[in-house]
């Protein structure tokens, strides 16, 4: 455990509102756009491009991304919580909706498993004969 | 009680009791003691035990949901750190990635033909094998179900953590990195965590998976409706 000093949190407090900055533009862009895109996907994409083109310097949101990727399900703790409004889950509608989504599941493990397999191998032929 | 008291139960309650649950898990490391299964199933204990409703908890639980917009955006430092990794891997995860996606969001929409689900249910399913933050999000601009979502997705990650072993096994899918390509694709975060025990490079392709799956899924999620 990294030790948290008055500093450093003053540091991620920082960084996490300028998180919540790049969210509420997001949410501005995807809204003025009329895009069907969640606002904080564009906000990911935008702080991504702000990285990757320097803009924003790597360690202007490396501490305050870092603590709230570490704490991140918590977040999504009362959305969870809200199963509570469905008690017919349990019921044989639920069973059925359960089903569906573990076939699902391995249906979509064993596709993207396998056809990225085939390029890997492909990939690892290439590079053999390249040093044959 | 007043609402302010309760605000302040709701958000300080909620955050011991996941930092409790989430060192119970750290020590044990089983999957079903997952901080957010063992959280939720005590909280919606106590709820049903005082009698006090989904609304009223809510009062304080929408104050820790705000936090779900700039934890999507963090997302994105991760996979900036990976980019070179992208580069490298690009023809393999490009296709793994698309080819997942597809095969979960395509699957869901004949399996709602089949078993004609109605639409709100349909659409709470769709985002299933998103990370939760993102499907949430989905799920409401997809005029879903975002706590439905939340169940979906959590059924998604403990079936593929729990048993994807045992089926990639049985599809011959034998190399790391594509078992970390498929476990995050199809189950996102808890797929990433179960994929360091494959090893770095399955670790990466997993985390990097989870997070493209999400932008993408997002964008391809509402065309799935447009075609039902």
């Amino acid at each position: 455990m990294k030790k948290y000093s008055v500093r450093r949190l003053t540091t991620i407090l920082v960084q996490v509102i300028g998180l919540f900055m790049f969210s509420y533009i997001g949410d501005w862009i995807s809204l003025l756009l009329k895009l069907p895109i969640p606002g904080s996907i564009v906000g990911l994409l935008l702080l991504f491009i702000c990285l990757y083109f320097k803009i924003v310097p790597e360690k202007y949101i490396k501490d305050g991304a870092g603590f709230i990727l570490v704490i991140l399900p918590l977040f999504f703790i009362p959305a969870t919580v809200g199963i509570i409004q469905f008690p017919n889950l349990l019921s044989g509608q639920g069973a059925i909706l359960i089903g569906i989504v573990m076939v699902s599941t391995f249906m979509t493990l064993i596709v993207s498993g396998y056809s990225s397999q085939i390029v890997e191998k492909k990939m690892m032929e290439r590079v053999k004969q390249t040093n044959e | 009680m007043s609402d302010v008291l309760l605000l302040l139960i709701v958000v300080i309650g909620t955050v011991i009791l996941f930092l409790t649950m989430r060192y119970l898990y750290a020590r044990f490391s089983i999957a079903i003691l997952h901080p957010v299964l063992t959280s939720t199933v005590i909280i919606v204990l106590t709820l049903l035990l005082f009698n006090v409703s989904y609304e009223r908890f809510m009062i304080g639980g929408k104050w820790i949901e705000l936090f779900l917009g700039p934890s999507v955006v963090a997302l994105a430092y991760p996979l900036y750190n990976q980019r070179t990794f992208v580069m490298k891997y690009r023809n393999a995860i490009v296709l793994g990635i698309s080819s997942g996606l597809l095969t979960a969001m395509g699957s869901i929409l004949l399996f709602a033909k089949i078993f004609q689900l109605e639409e709100d249910i349909f659409h709470s399913i769709i985002p299933k094998s998103i990370t939760t933050p993102v499907a949430i999000q989905l799920s409401s601009s997809l005029e879903g179900i975002p706590s439905l979502t939340a169940v979906f997705v959590m059924i998604a990650g403990f079936s593929g953590v729990i048993l994807g072993p045992l089926v990639m096994k049985y599809a011959r899918i034998h190399s790391p990195l594509s078992k970390g390509l498929a476990l995050g694709s199809a189950s996102h975060a808890l797929g990433v965590a179960k994929s360091t025990e494959y090893g770095e490079l399955s670790l990466s392709m997993a985390s990097i998976s989870m997070t493209l799956s999400a932008i993408a899924g997002s964008a391809v999620g509402p065309l799935f409706i447009l075609l039902s």
